[in-house]
């Protein structure tokens, strides 16, 4: 199916749908960040034209080198009271990696393996519940790019 | 069983969780290659009883078979509670799995 038109008939189905469920789905409701290439350009699609603070507030864990880019470990941990964390990268063709939706009583302190095309940065956005967007990045070297690309 | 393995333990008023999920998380370069349509969970969502506890919206650079780990507040969660996790893919199917919390003082 063309991805543009699954993309567009999502988008109708949450507009349709209650908003009930605190499960939000970012791929639905922001399918523009998913498509963006650069970091900036995610960030600005998901969450509009905002400030980004660099905080030591967010511990980004990642290996400084990899050995597989197929399978690279991240977390993302702080207290900052979070309402949505997203993680995004400049290497692989699109940025936007995976939004987490932060529900009451949730905690910031995921992990998970993700792929990584070549060496690169990674970057860490959590949306405050003050309202302000915070940010941490982390550099890393991959030693076999994972994308098979 | 299912393709995937849900664990969660209640430690300290924390509940800790790990997932492994069972998917060939095919990117659109991967899939060109084998000639097939690209394949790769879009969603995934933990709950417990009817509250949602974990929502990720995920993209095509999570590694084949992803894992993830993450944690929530025990409050108000109490013994025999099963955390209930749920994908989606991009061709729209789901899978569920779930599994009874452990630790969590009666």
């Amino acid at each position: 199916m063309d991805r543009r038109k699954f993309l567009g008939l999502g988008l109708t189905a949450v507009v349709l749908a209650p908003m009930t469920a605190s499960a939000l789905d970012f791929r639905k409701e922001k399918p523009k960040a998913w498509t963006a290439h650069k970091v900036d350009e995610a960030v600005k699609a998901l969450y509009g034209d905002v400030k980004l603070e660099e905080s030591d507030k967010i511990s980004l864990k990642t290996p400084k080198i990899a050995s597989n880019g197929g399978a690279v470990p991240i977390t993302i941990k702080s207290d900052i009271e979070a309402k949505t964390v997203t993680l995004l990268q400049d290497v692989n063709p699109e940025s936007a990696v995976a939004t987490w939706n932060v529900p009451d009583g949730g905690m910031v302190n995921f992990s998970l393996k993700i792929k990584m095309k070549g060496s690169g940065k990674v970057v860490a956005v959590i949306e405050g519940k003050d309202g302000k967007f915070y940010t941490a990045s982390k550099s890393m070297e991959v030693a076999l790019g994972g994308c098979e690309g | 069983m299912g393709k995937m393995k849900v664990k969660a333990k209640a430690k300290n008023g924390v509940i800790k969780a790990k997932i492994q999920a069972k998917h060939d998380m095919l990117t659109y370069d991967q899939a060109k290659k084998k000639k097939v349509d690209a394949n790769f969970i879009t969603q995934m969502v933990g709950k417990v009883g009817d509250k949602v506890v974990f929502e990720v919206s995920t993209s095509q650079f999570l590694s084949k078979d992803p894992l993830f780990k993450f944690e929530f507040k025990a409050d108000g969660f109490k013994d025999g509670d099963k955390l209930e996790m749920t994908w989606t893919d991009l061709s729209g199917a789901t899978e569920s799995a779930s599994k009874k919390i452990k630790g969590i003082k009666k």
